[in-house]
């Protein structure tokens, strides 16, 4: 296969032929944030953080769906990159309802992990606080809309991976939705098979394992009284 | 940015607000896939490029930010 060698942020970097700028400068340790890019899927290049600046180009290009070119020059951490990767995060939090202190996925979310990689310290803009529907009739997994960035991860991933297609988009604008099937409860959904992966795929808590909210952590402790009981029987 | 242009219309904003819409136009104008994102903000960035003053006489704080018009 033919190489390709190209520069990001002024270091000479080698590259497949074919391969994005996004996977070359993984491979070479140049970090390029994105949310929307899960390995073993393909790109949309819709989160649009992990837009890069190429030189002789006037529009900014997504790293996750742009092909290296011989000689290309690319700037991936500029001051404006930099201004316009903090609103974009900024516009995600402003968007649904992301109370991290509630959330399954807080410590583990990718989101979260996001804005404080490109130093997000608050929002500038003002929330939207839509109305949005947490959907838990599923016996094993919930979705709950508050958290969705919309990535469309589990879109492709139950499409590309599991070759089912259940997830898909619904909506417009501010009322699109991922939406189970024909937009029936996920519980009701005939397609799904409970793989699972689309909790494994979502960058945020929005899909989750059942189980794992605070709400659902009950602590039986008659289990502590029994144990002494059985205890003092014994001895 | 409606909700924003909203804030304006109503004398509820402030110069702080007129330059965020300015910043969230240009970078929704630059970082959009589709023609609409790219083109859409065009009406809002040309109104503030040759109607500034009327942006700025509807601000809430213009008293403060060394008005002038008015004398």
């Amino acid at each position: 296969m033919a190489a390709r060698t190209f520069t990001i942020d002024g270091q000479l970097i080698s590259a497949r032929e074919g391969e994005t700028i996004l996977q070359a400068a993984r491979d070479h340790g140049i970090f390029i944030p994105t949310l929307c890019h899960l390995d073993g899927v393909s790109d949309v290049g819709a989160c649009r953080l992990c837009l890069v600046e190429i030189e002789g180009s006037r529009m900014l290009r997504p790293a996750c769906v742009t092909p290296v070119v011989e000689e290309m020059v690319v700037r991936t951490d500029t001051v404006r990159l930099r201004e316009y990767r903090r609103m974009i995060i900024e516009l995600l939090f402003a968007e649904r309802n992301h109370i991290c202190a509630v959330c399954v996925a807080n410590g583990h979310c990718e989101l979260q992990d996001l804005a404080v990689a490109v130093g997000m310290d608050h929002v500038r803009f003002d929330y939207a606080f839509p109305h949005c529907d947490v959907d838990i009739s599923h016996p094993l997994f919930g979705v709950d809309h508050n958290r969705c960035v919309l990535c469309t991860r589990c879109v492709r991933v139950c499409d590309e991976v599991e070759g089912v297609h259940t997830w898909d988009v619904a909506g417009r604008g501010a009322d699109a939705r991922v939406i189970t099937d024909m937009r029936q409860p996920w519980g009701e959904s005939r397609s799904c098979t409970s793989c699972g992966k689309c909790v494994l795929a979502c960058p945020t808590g929005t899909i989750f394992r059942r189980g794992a909210t605070v709400g659902e952590m009950e602590r039986d402790r008659n289990k502590i009284a029994y144990i002494v009981a059985a205890r003092d029987q014994r001895w | 940015m409606l909700h924003m242009l909203d804030l304006i219309r109503a004398g509820q904003a402030t110069a702080a607000d007129l330059e965020q819409l300015e910043q969230l136009c240009v970078m929704v104008k630059e970082t959009s896939l589709c023609g609409l994102g790219q083109s859409a903000p065009n009406p809002v960035l040309s109104t503030m490029k040759y109607f500034r003053q009327e942006y700025e006489t509807l601000l809430a704080d213009r008293g403060r930010t060394g008005e002038t018009m008015d004398g």
